[in-house]
């Protein structure tokens, strides 16, 4: 039995990742999440459809929140990564977490990292938000737990809250 | 001694939410060990076939693998009693073929692709009424009846009741094959050291099932496996009854490396447990005042390719037909079929929301033939309080079933009435609803409703351990699991509430075989009434125990614990902290808790009463739901936004299911054609207005602080209420779930050239 794997030949590349910059080489056809979770042990992406449907595994590219099972790592090159748990260090994410756990907005937790920072990028693109923008903003997002309401009622308080000085 | 309650019925916050929301929290398939190789799995992509031959040499030179089973290398042991480890019959498309080990999941999925198989074919059946026929291609030996009979149960004489009925209704009712898919998928990461094995497990029950099954499977004794559910990604029902833990460790045993196994989303849609499908035929005799005088239900039920827990579901579609309706004579018979479709399995409600399906969509045709309000009906003839007509079956001193068919035995609390008053009001049924059939329009709207009945919660044999650290801390271990219906942070609330500190001084272990006592199954909604009477127990237990040592310690008689306080009745200057208590006294004080709560005297079961309001596009076939109101008798609720949550997630879960949801199979090719959540069409965010919940129950005499089980009732009426709202708005009643826009067209002309 072989007793290590020849591995498809790796690609170098410089990545940011919660503002850390980072040298590495990968496989080419290694995803973002891939290599976010097994390379950072950044776990909070969470694999969930593989291919897009789902939003379990977003995390923010360049600042726009992105499908990291739909991204090769090899083209994040060169750009900046920020994970829930890089965004969870940011005090202008707490308003949304503290409304996520006052409103119940998850329940078992997996989709919800997710949830938060496609919430956290909507919020700041929008930080006016209704209730419709809110669901639209978010479509593109699955909760099987069905916590739904408590997340756009979530959002919604901590849009007010972030719009206060 | 107790005074107003400081936690219960409080919205106290989810313990762990802020975790979940940092992505904080570790799931099975977040895990690694040192060394760890990952697993995958061969999947038949046949419906029925033999292994006729097998070559894995390439596969084990592929590069990175460090192991390759198939059902030649592993033991004869059951899983279940018809579900081996690994098979060389395989009886779906997407059974499991052969499992490899390497050193990512990529070098694995090419080993996978070096095993080459031949198949023998097997003629394959798929539907379940085919399968019963002589002659159908048998899915196991001893045929495709599942235990080789029908489930058959009833009360009074459903002939004799026939004949005395003035009216018969009758009709056929057909519900869908679907998918639980939890966001998260199966996964099972196993380690041996020496004869040792620990499974961190996607798991609803690490003691009752994946101990047991993996102790027996491996031949060890139980206390040398060790099962951990990390954290549950959604139960839902669901996540048990497959071979994924087995696999895993046999990998490692061979690997000699930890390994983990994950399925990817379309092995969890095809190879997870689904919903079985159900063909149900529904008769009602009744008198000319509508009195129900005889209902007879008979389900035949598609159990898939392995039965799992298909007795427990086919059971349940008749509970909702034999309780619902006070009725003399009922009968029911249960059908489970094995068939080559992928297996079927437990998933919330079990087969209760199908049987209530065909129940109030047929009672709402009896009481519009009758010319009678579908509310007015039901309040006049739901079962009440003192239960069924009829004869008690069960011993006067035994506990009664929560699932009981016998007459003559009143319920603990029956909060139906409640609810049904309390829903009708907030949809505004007397002032808005108008008769059936009479809008007009391309866009018609309708009013409709439901009801649900559902075990309570008792009958597991639960166990809990309450223990006061020297620190003031309360530490609550339970063997259950929290599936993410929050049953951690209600446990806590409970011991929080006995020991009188606040929720924050309560640590919660749950789901670990090392560090909690045996514990049931997270299953029938059961955990907040058993689970919760032990750790109210185990709680009572340490109280008591504290106390006895306070009063020695303040030389009194007797002290009682009141507001976070031990206080000497009747010298009102005495008395200590439960803190100070504790750096008191020489040693943590436990509670321990071993009972299975039942009562002799009374059923315990939940009730709800649902109502809906949808817009149909008589020209399309759509349905728009417009509001929602879900009233429900849980008894006490614990905590009233875990519960709403518990209550809008289900009903919402099941209003896809009720429109659109299903699991495609091609025939003859038995592959399923939409394992991913667009094609299957689960919820989205968009497409249902917020749900309007109401609490409508009393405390329940027999449950912990009155509570009554919550997980699974709010999902149990939610296919007939929008069935009934779409009747209101165009005068046809659904038959056949999901209500897809063709099949509302067909109603809508099959009632307009009726007669």
């Amino acid at each position: 039995m072989a007793q290590s794997a020849a591995r498809m030949e790796e690609v170098s590349l410089r990545i940011e990742v919660n503002e850390r910059p980072v040298s590495l080489s990968v496989e080419p056809r290694m995803t973002l999440l891939e290599l976010l979770r097994e390379r950072f042990d950044l776990t909070g992406a969470k694999p969930a459809c593989e291919r897009g449907e789902c939003g379990a595994c977003t995390v923010l590219l360049d600042d726009q929140p992105i499908n990291a099972c739909l991204v090769l790592a090899v083209q994040a090159a060169g750009r900046r990564i920020v994970t829930i748990e890089g965004l969870s260090e940011r005090p202008d994410f707490q308003p949304l977490l503290d409304a996520f756990v006052s409103r119940d907005a998850g329940q078992c937790g997996y989709c919800t990292p997710g949830f938060a920072v496609a919430a956290y990028a909507l919020l700041k693109g929008e930080p006016h938000a209704g209730d419709a923008s809110v669901r639209w903003g978010l479509v593109g997002h699955i909760c099987r737990c069905n916590a739904y309401d408590g997340i756009v009622a979530a959002v919604r308080d901590a849009g007010a809250r972030m719009r206060r000085p | 001694m107790e005074g107003a309650l400081h936690t219960i019925g409080r919205s106290e916050t989810r313990l762990a939410l802020a975790d979940k929301v940092r992505g904080a929290v570790r799931y099975t398939a977040d895990l690694k060990r040192p060394d760890m190789v990952h697993g995958k799995i061969l999947r038949c992509p046949h419906p029925h076939a033999r292994i006729a031959a097998l070559d894995t040499l390439a596969a084990e030179r592929s590069p990175g693998v460090h192991a390759v089973l198939t059902y030649r290398d592993v033991s004869q042991a059951r899983i279940d009693a018809d579900l081996l480890v690994l098979d060389p019959v395989l009886r779906f498309v997407g059974d499991e073929v052969a499992v490899v080990a390497a050193e990512s999941a990529a070098l694995a999925e090419d080993a996978l692709a070096a095993i080459r198989v031949e198949y023998e074919l097997l003629p394959a059946v798929f539907d379940a009424e085919e399968a019963l026929r002589p002659g159908a291609p048998a899915v196991h030996p001893g045929g495709n009846l599942v235990g080789e009979r029908s489930l058959v149960v009833s009360r009074g004489d459903a002939d004799a009741g026939f004949r005395e009925a003035a009216r018969v209704f009758e009709g056929m009712f057909r519900t869908q094959v679907h998918a639980p898919v939890g966001m998260e998928t199966r996964a099972a990461l196993a380690e041996w050291e020496g004869d040792r094995l620990t499974v961190w497990k996607t798991s609803r029950s690490v003691h009752a099932n994946d101990r047991a099954m993996l102790a027996r499977v491996f031949g060890v004794p139980l206390e040398r496996v060790r099962v951990i559910c990390p954290a549950m990604g959604g139960g839902f029902g669901n996540k048990d009854e497959g071979r994924i833990a087995a696999l895993a460790a046999w990998l490692a045993l061979k690997a000699r490396r930890p390994v983990r196994i994950e399925y990817g989303r379309s092995e969890e849609f095809i190879a997870g447990r689904n919903r079985q499908s159900s063909v149900n035929r529904l008769r009602v005799g009744m008198k000319a005042d509508g009195t129900p005088m005889a209902i007879e239900l008979r389900s035949v039920m598609d159990a898939g390719a392995y039965v799992a827990s298909g007795r427990n579901v086919v059971r349940r579609i008749g509970q909702g037909p034999l309780y619902l309706y006070a009725c003399p004579n009922v009968r029911f018979e249960g059908i489970p079929v094995y068939t080559n479709r992928p297996a079927g399995g437990s998933f919330r409600g079990l087969g209760a929301p199908l049987g209530h399906f065909a129940l109030e969509v047929l009672m709402d045709e009896a009481a519009a033939a009758l010319g009678m309000d579908p509310l007015d009906y039901r309040l006049r003839f739901h079962v009440r309080q003192e239960g069924q007509p009829g004869r008690r079956v069960t011993p006067r001193d035994q506990p009664l079933p929560d699932e009981p068919v016998e007459g003559g035995v009143p319920f603990s609390s029956n909060g139906l009435g409640a609810c049904l008053l309390a829903g009708a009001e907030r949809i505004g049924w007397r002032e808005r609803r108008r008769p059936p059939g009479s809008a007009t329009g391309a866009l018609r709207r309708g009013i409709g409703m439901a009801m649900g009945i559902y075990k309570g919660g008792v009958g597991r044999e639960a166990q809990a351990v309450v223990g006061i650290t020297r620190e003031g801390r309360v530490a609550v271990s339970v063997g259950v699991v929290d599936v993410g219906q929050g049953s951690a942070t209600i446990l806590a609330q409970i011991a929080a509430e006995v020991l009188q500190v606040p929720l924050r001084q309560v640590d919660v272990t749950l789901a670990d075989t090392a560090r909690t006592p045996p514990g049931h199954i997270t299953a029938g909604s059961s955990t907040t009434f058993s689970s919760g009477s032990a750790v109210k127990l185990a709680a009572e237990t340490a109280r008591n125990r504290l106390r006895e040592r306070v009063a020695a310690l303040l030389g009194a008689t007797d002290v009682v614990l009141e507001n976070g306080r031990f206080r000497v009745p009747g010298n009102e200057g005495a008395g200590m902290s439960l803190a100070e208590a504790m750096r008191r006294v020489p040693e943590e004080v436990v509670g321990r808790a071993v009972l299975t709560v039942g009562s002799s005297d009374f059923i315990v079961n939940s009730f709800a009463a649902h109502f809906a309001e949808v817009e149909v596009d008589v020209a399309s076939g759509r349905i728009r739901v417009i509001r929602y109101v879900a009233a429900q008798d849980s008894g006490r609720i614990v905590n009233p936004r875990l519960a709403e949550s518990q209550v809008s997630g289900g009903v919402l879960q099941f209003l896809a299911i009720a429109l659109r949801e299903e699991l495609y199979l091609d025939r003859p090719s038995g592959v399923t054609l939409n394992p991913s959540f667009l094609e299957h069409k689960s919820t989205a965010i968009v497409d249902f207005p917020p749900v309007e919940v109401i609490f409508a129950g009393d405390p329940d005499p027999v449950g912990p602080f009155g509570a009554k089980a919550l997980g699974e009732p709010p999902v149990v009426p939610v296919l007939a209420a929008i069935a009934n709202a779409v009747a209101n708005a165009t005068g046809a009643w659904l038959h056949e779930v999901p209500f897809t826009p063709s099949r509302v067209l067909e109603a809508i002309r099959a009632q307009e050239s009726a007669p």
